[in-house]
């Protein structure tokens, strides 16, 4: 493991340089909110963010993106062929990305990237992706990832983590990835009994932690029972299906499939889906498994808090950015609903006397 | 606005024992400041939980259609408004609502509020006086509520309901107010311009249907974008196809639209969707002398004919 | 919406005016073209990454 420091001066010449080789992403400044875009010359991230709006898991899936395009106009010779757009196969590097954001991108890839099936569209992205962290040292009130199995210094999905010092950084380089991204942006200046400034900062965030889920009784559930659990139409009462939370949420990775046609020309795309949306799961028979608002909310939960649980074992799908809690207009709070699931037991069975 | 709270608990409570009514639909205390949770009680025993405070901004009309039940239901002004659209719509009957009418003291805009503290994070606020005390790790701010309403309530004109079967209060005072200064603005561009602008006002778009999913008058059990034989509109976030979106829900909007802002308090990304919207209820006043929702028994102006409506622009 | 007012015609033609029709439709193809080419609200293939 080795350790930097480098002054704000030596970052910002540094983020400079890596503009040369490396396709930059950042916190910007958007009307009253930040969110992850590619940064011009000469434009900085702007680290004054407590959290983006939107995930920065745009960054290596895009909302819409281009699978191939195509045409059926005979008199042409590739009729017929699918041909994938060139894609910009530059090494990416998202600076600033919160630590509980870069844990989500592990999460995903859990789905994008299975022995049988391999989504090459996110993987070559992610993979092309340097994930330089910055440590929260002030986390929000509707932050809860420490009990949803990240934290304010976690590292488990990044290649560096920083660590804000007023006037420089501490530069944790944690993989092979973030050594190259640390020499291609310069940054040298070892920095020795760092460790404990990490491990400190790690402890006293977490301090400051106030928000808190318990997901530990969710695997011992029935789902069945969960499922049919009477909470359901209570829970889901306010929520107007909108998609704000499963957009919003670093760790929802569903999407669907478009054709475009104009004429003879067409585009085949990928669209971020929602499980909120009725048309999810709407078959071509007009028949839909998930016609009624109670069930869609219930998916959302049972995806997260049971079925993922109970598939990889490896906590809930869910990283407690608080996005979903705080940007919902309905104030469906995740906790909450967490809460009930897990401390839900299965009303008892009555026989008519 | 806690005499408003007792009062809903009462009548709620009153209107479930006596069985006048099946649901009671209110708002709930929020799970985090400056919300407040949309919720349904149907027993007695429930009503504690039902509150009013001036984060209340949700229009409750938006949960009606659709339903078979007897409903009591807490209505701002805007919300009023929509219910009697929605009965004008055959959307709901009479018979079935008992309307709790509450004089609206104008509702804040949690967004405005956390601008107004610089995205600091806040973790408590109080409310007296016509002033808001916003707490967070280590400050504490005092705004002028005025300062910090929703875009449409500074301008509504129409703060008490125009329905109702129980009242929480005294009507107040309605304001005079010019509330197109935005939308003439917007008028006095080029075509081009105004074009860029409305490119502009969405750029952010994520195409999460909020706003639409958040308004009352959008309950169609298939809307155009998510029809697919044909599909009249992308499902991408190309921009032509986010504009047509906008564009048509607007125009579907055209005479039925109260202004109750739903829209834009939902919309994650802050995006002022009630430009749009706006220029037509500012056409309905302007052409047919018309505001949506005053009367349950009118129907709006786009949805009749009468021989003397405007048509200077047949040529 | 930002459309050219000249690409946009209104006009109140009774079944029986078919000559009214075909001059109406003339015209409004003639004024259109003299503008040329229309570049909004035109969707060629899906702006997106
Ligand atoms: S839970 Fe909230 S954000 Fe999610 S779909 Fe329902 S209303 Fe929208
Ligand atoms: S479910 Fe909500 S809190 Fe959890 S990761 Fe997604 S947006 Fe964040
Ligand atoms: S369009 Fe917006 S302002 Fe108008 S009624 Fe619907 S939600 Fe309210
Ligand atoms: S709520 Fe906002 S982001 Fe969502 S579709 Fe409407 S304008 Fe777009």
């Amino acid at each position: 493991m080795r350790f930097l420091k480098i002054t704000k001066n030596d970052w910002a010449r540094g983020v400079e340089g890596l503009k040369d080789s490396f396709r930059v992403f950042g916190p910007v400044l958007e009307r009253s909110h930040f969110n992850f875009r590619p940064l011009e010359k000469g434009q900085e991230p702007d680290f004054s963010f407590r959290n983006t709006r939107l995930s920065p898991k745009s960054t290596v899936y895009p909302q819409s993106e281009i699978l191939f395009t195509y045409t059926l106009d005979k008199s042409r010779p590739d009729h017929h062929v699918h041909k994938e757009p060139p894609r910009d196969e530059t090494p990416r590097a998202i600076l600033g990305i919160r630590p509980c954001d870069a844990k989500a991108f592990g999460l995903v890839k859990l789905n994008f990237d299975t022995p049988e099936y391999k989504d090459p569209y996110w993987l070559s992205a992610y993979e092309a992706t340097t994930l330089v962290g910055l440590a929260c040292d002030e986390p929000c009130s509707a932050c809860f990832c420490t009990s949803a199995g990240s934290g304010p210094f976690d590292e488990a999905g990044l290649d560096v983590l920083l660590k804000d010092e007023g006037d420089h950084y501490l530069v944790k380089v944690l993989t092979e990835k973030g050594g190259k991204l640390v020499s291609a942006a310069g940054w040298a200046g070892e920095a020795s009994g760092a460790e404990k400034a990490f491990v400190d900062g790690a402890a006293v965030a977490a301090e400051k932690i106030t928000s808190f889920v318990s997901a530990d009784k969710l695997a011992g559930k029935v789902t069945n029972q969960l499922h049919n659990a009477k909470f359901w139409d209570d829970v889901a009462f306010s929520c107007i299906n909108c998609g704000t939370c499963t957009f919003l949420c670093p760790t929802c990775w569903c999407f669907d499939i478009q054709d475009e046609v104009a004429g003879t020309d067409g585009v085949r795309m990928k669209n971020w889906d929602s499980c909120m949306f009725p048309l999810f799961t709407l078959h071509g028979t007009g028949h839909n498994p998930r016609g009624q608002k109670t069930d869609r909310v219930r998916q959302r939960f049972m995806h997260k808090l049971k079925y993922f649980v109970d598939r990889y074992d490896k906590g809930i799908m869910c990283v407690g950015c608080g996005r979903c809690v705080q940007h919902c207009p309905v104030n469906i709070d995740i906790r909450r609903v967490c809460e009930i699931m897990n401390e839900y037991e299965p009303e008892p069975e009555t026989c008519p006397a | 606005m806690t005499e408003y709270t007792q009062k809903i608990r009462e009548i709620a409570k009153k209107l479930l024992s006596e069985g006048k009514v099946d649901v009671v639909i209110g708002f709930r205390e929020g799970t985090v400041p400056l919300m407040a949770e949309p919720c349904l009680v149907s027993d007695p025993a429930g009503v504690d939980q039902l509150v009013f405070n001036s984060f209340c901004g949700v229009n409750l009309a938006n949960y009606l259609p659709r339903r078979k039940d007897r409903i009591a239901v807490v209505a701002k002004g805007c919300d009023s408004r929509n219910m009697a659209q929605h009965i004008a719509e055959n959307q709901i009957n009479r018979d079935q609502l008992v309307i709790i009418g509450a004089p609206c003291t104008r509702m804040m805009d949690r967004r405005k509020v956390a601008a107004a503290v610089d995205g600091k994070d806040i973790t408590s606020v109080a409310e007296a006086d016509g002033r808001l005390t916003v707490t967070g790790p280590g400050f504490e701010k005092v705004l002028d509520r005025e300062s910090v309403l929703q875009d449409n309530c500074a301008i509504c004109v129409h703060v008490n309901p125009v329905l109702s079967d129980e009242m929480l209060a005294d009507p107040l005072p309605e304001q005079e107010k010019d509330r197109y200064t935005d939308i003439r603005e917007v008028e006095a561009m080029t075509p081009g311009e105004r074009y860029a602008h409305f490119e502009e006002l969405l750029s952010g778009c994520i195409r999460c249907y909020a706003c639409r999913n958040a308004c009352p008058l959008c309950y169609c059990p298939t809307c155009f974008v998510d029809e697919s034989k044909p599909q009249w509109v992308g499902k991408s976030i190309d921009p032509t196809d986010t504009l047509t979106f906008h564009f048509l829900r607007a125009f579907h909007c055209a005479g039925r639209c109260t202004d109750c802002g739903a829209c834009e308090r939902a919309c994650p990304v802050g995006i002022n969707v009630r430009q749009f919207t706006k220029k037509l209820e500012k056409d309905c006043k302007e052409l047919f002398d018309w505001e949506a929702g005053m009367s349950p028994d009118v129907r709006p102006p786009l949805d009749t004919f009468r021989p003397d409506d405007p048509g200077k622009f047949i040529k | 919406m930002g459309i050219d007012p000249g690409r946009l015609h209104f006009s109140w033609i009774s079944s029986a005016e078919a000559t009214k029709f075909v001059d109406v439709a003339t015209k409004v193809i003639e004024e259109v073209k003299a503008l040329g080419p229309a570049d909004r609200f035109v969707k060629e293939k899906a702006q997106v990454a």
